[in-house]
């Protein structure tokens, strides 16, 4: 095994063991935002759109989706740096150990990862239960694979910056609250304004949202947003590294 | 058996405040070395910056023959460190913090389950491995914390306070164990406020304060440099003053001149003597 990936799940192990023991609680935990969205904005607001419930539904899914790889990933990944860093100390020891920085970022990713495929996964089943016609394929969970890397990448940042659990609450309800609304997940950003268009192109999340949207309705794939989430993975990444290295030596 | 800890013109600065003004001091493979001083004077910022966690803002740290500067990870692999703060997952049990320890350390797989029955067993751990470590008193957190810093087998041990909290019988266990541990070859590198502690345990000591190192020696050599004998009395305000003596004559010959009324008494020098007339704490009128 590369190196990288061996220290990796060094890293992960202790996360992986609360995981393993907890897994009902987190999943249901992480399952409930994006099902309520999708029972309540598909059948609620679908019921009185021209597509009618189905179509609406076929819309949505993609997006409660996408919208899981944020919700399962950030919040839990953020607070568990967090707590780690400032209550537990336990992100010190792992500073002390002989493991690269690169290996802690991607270590520290892994359970939220897991979260992310997880959370995806159900809803899937669900989704391919209520709208039999949506296209399942090995690129829809390799997006999703990317882009719950990218918001577990973007938790870590959010944690390693936080100075109190204060910062991670207003920065949930001023970026990822309205992220999880805007960001294409519950309708077409076609149809808004081309300077708030803008605005929710360069939000990260919106970029998963159309990539795994195209992949399970069968339309064409928008490479220019897959390209767009490797990029934002790139340099939450590269973000994550230097703070951790400018941690220690 | 030569150097195997070394800091050169080591300093850090937080904000223009220098914390710690350039420290210069070699450690010897297999010493138990004592690292004292009052609170603020740069003990853990020293420490931190030696065991990797703090970047010194000028100097250079070379562990185990490893520079921190090129090789970091080799020297990391060199040392256990148990901090002062409990620094545990508290969301796992102790059997899984320490094995996640081991596994940090990249023990091989095979050595992590009697290394772990061997140390919970001398550290009387065994009825707790399966307990969440919020379920510990902080006895028991301690006892799990010097655990982990010990499980890989370093070759240099940091404990920073390692018995605050602990009961006296765990101190001198911790003790005892301090003492075997370095008798097998490990290097242990010690911040304590209890000085009997240092005195006690260790081979060297040096005294920081204000950020730089007053005093560096053995117990006996620091306590021989300020005076043998060590005669405590009281001013004729009625404070508590003290003066060293190279021999117990000359002490006794200044008792003579004291006033009769003084109360007075006669005893060896302590490195807590050394310590308070190193520091400039509490005793001002101290000196040979």
């Amino acid at each position: 095994m590369p190196r990288i990936l061996d220290e990796s799940y060094r890293v992960a192990w202790g996360d992986l063991c609360y995981f393993k023991e907890n897994a009902p609680t987190i999943l249901i935990s992480c399952l409930i935002g994006p099902l309520l969205y999708l029972v309540a904005f598909g059948y609620g607001i679908g019921s009185g759109m021209e597509s009618g419930i189905d179509g609406y539904i076929r819309f949505i899914i993609p997006g409660v989706i996408s919208m899981a790889t944020l919700s399962a990933t950030f919040s839990f990944i953020s607070s568990k740096i967090l707590i780690q860093k400032l209550f537990y100390a336990s992100f010190d020891e792992l500073m002390l150990c002989p493991i690269r920085p690169s290996s802690v970022v991607l270590g520290k990713t892994l359970v939220g990862i897991l979260r992310g495929i997880c959370s995806c996964a159900i809803i899937l089943a669900i989704g391919v239960l209520i709208s039999p016609g949506i296209k399942v394929t090995a690129f829809l969970f390799l997006l999703v694979f990317i882009s719950s890397l990218t918001f577990s990448l973007l938790g870590i940042l959010a944690g390693l910056l936080a100075k109190k659990h204060n910062s991670l609450t207003v920065f949930s309800s001023l970026v990822i609250v309205p992220m999880t609304f805007f960001c294409g997940t519950i309708f077409d950003v076609s149809n808004v304004p081309a300077i708030l268009g803008y605005a929710i192109y360069a939000l990260p999340l919106t970029h998963p949202t159309e990539a795994i949207r195209a992949v399970m309705l069968d339309l064409p794939i928008p490479w220019l947003s897959v390209a767009a989430i490797c990029v934002y993975c790139i340099l939450f990444f590269v973000l994550d590294y230097c703070i951790i290295k400018r941690r220690s030596f | 058996m030569g150097t195997i800890i070394k800091a050169e013109g080591l300093k850090k600065s937080f904000d223009g405040f220098e914390a710690v003004k350039g420290i210069d001091m070699e450690v010897e493979a297999g010493e138990i070395f004592g690292f004292l001083g009052p609170n603020g004077a740069g003990k853990t910022t020293s420490i931190r910056m030696l065991t990797t966690m703090v970047r010194p803002t000028s100097g250079k740290i070379i562990i185990n023959g490893f520079s921190l500067d090129k090789d970091l990870t080799e020297a990391k692999a060199s040392i256990g460190v148990c901090q002062q703060h409990i620094s545990l997952d508290k969301d796992i049990t102790v059997r899984q913090n320490i094995k996640h320890h081991a596994i940090l350390h990249k023990m091989p797989a095979k050595e992590i389950g009697p290394r772990m029955g061997e140390l919970s067993e001398l550290m009387g751990l065994g009825p707790h491995m399966d307990k969440k470590v919020t379920e510990l008193s902080g006895g028991w957190k301690r006892k799990t914390s010097i655990v982990c810093s010990i499980m890989h087998r370093p070759k240099i041990l940091f404990l920073d306070e390692p018995t605050a909290g602990l009961d006296t019988k765990s101190r001198h266990m911790l003790w005892d164990m301090i003492r075997e541990l370095n008798r097998s070859g490990t290097t242990i590198f010690l911040t304590t406020h209890y000085i009997e502690e240092a005195e006690d345990l260790c081979g060297r000591v040096a005294i920081l304060n204000q950020g730089t190192i007053v005093a560096l020696g053995s117990p006996k050599e620091l306590c021989d440099s300020i005076g043998y004998i060590t005669v405590e009395y009281s001013g004729d305000d009625g404070k508590k003053s003290m003066r060293q003596f190279p021999d117990r004559q000359s002490g006794k010959e200044f008792m003579a001149k004291l006033k009769e009324d003084t109360a007075m008494s006669l005893r060896k020098t302590t490195l807590e003597d050394v310590f308070l007339i190193a520091t400039g704490e509490e005793y001002s009128e101290g000196g040979v």
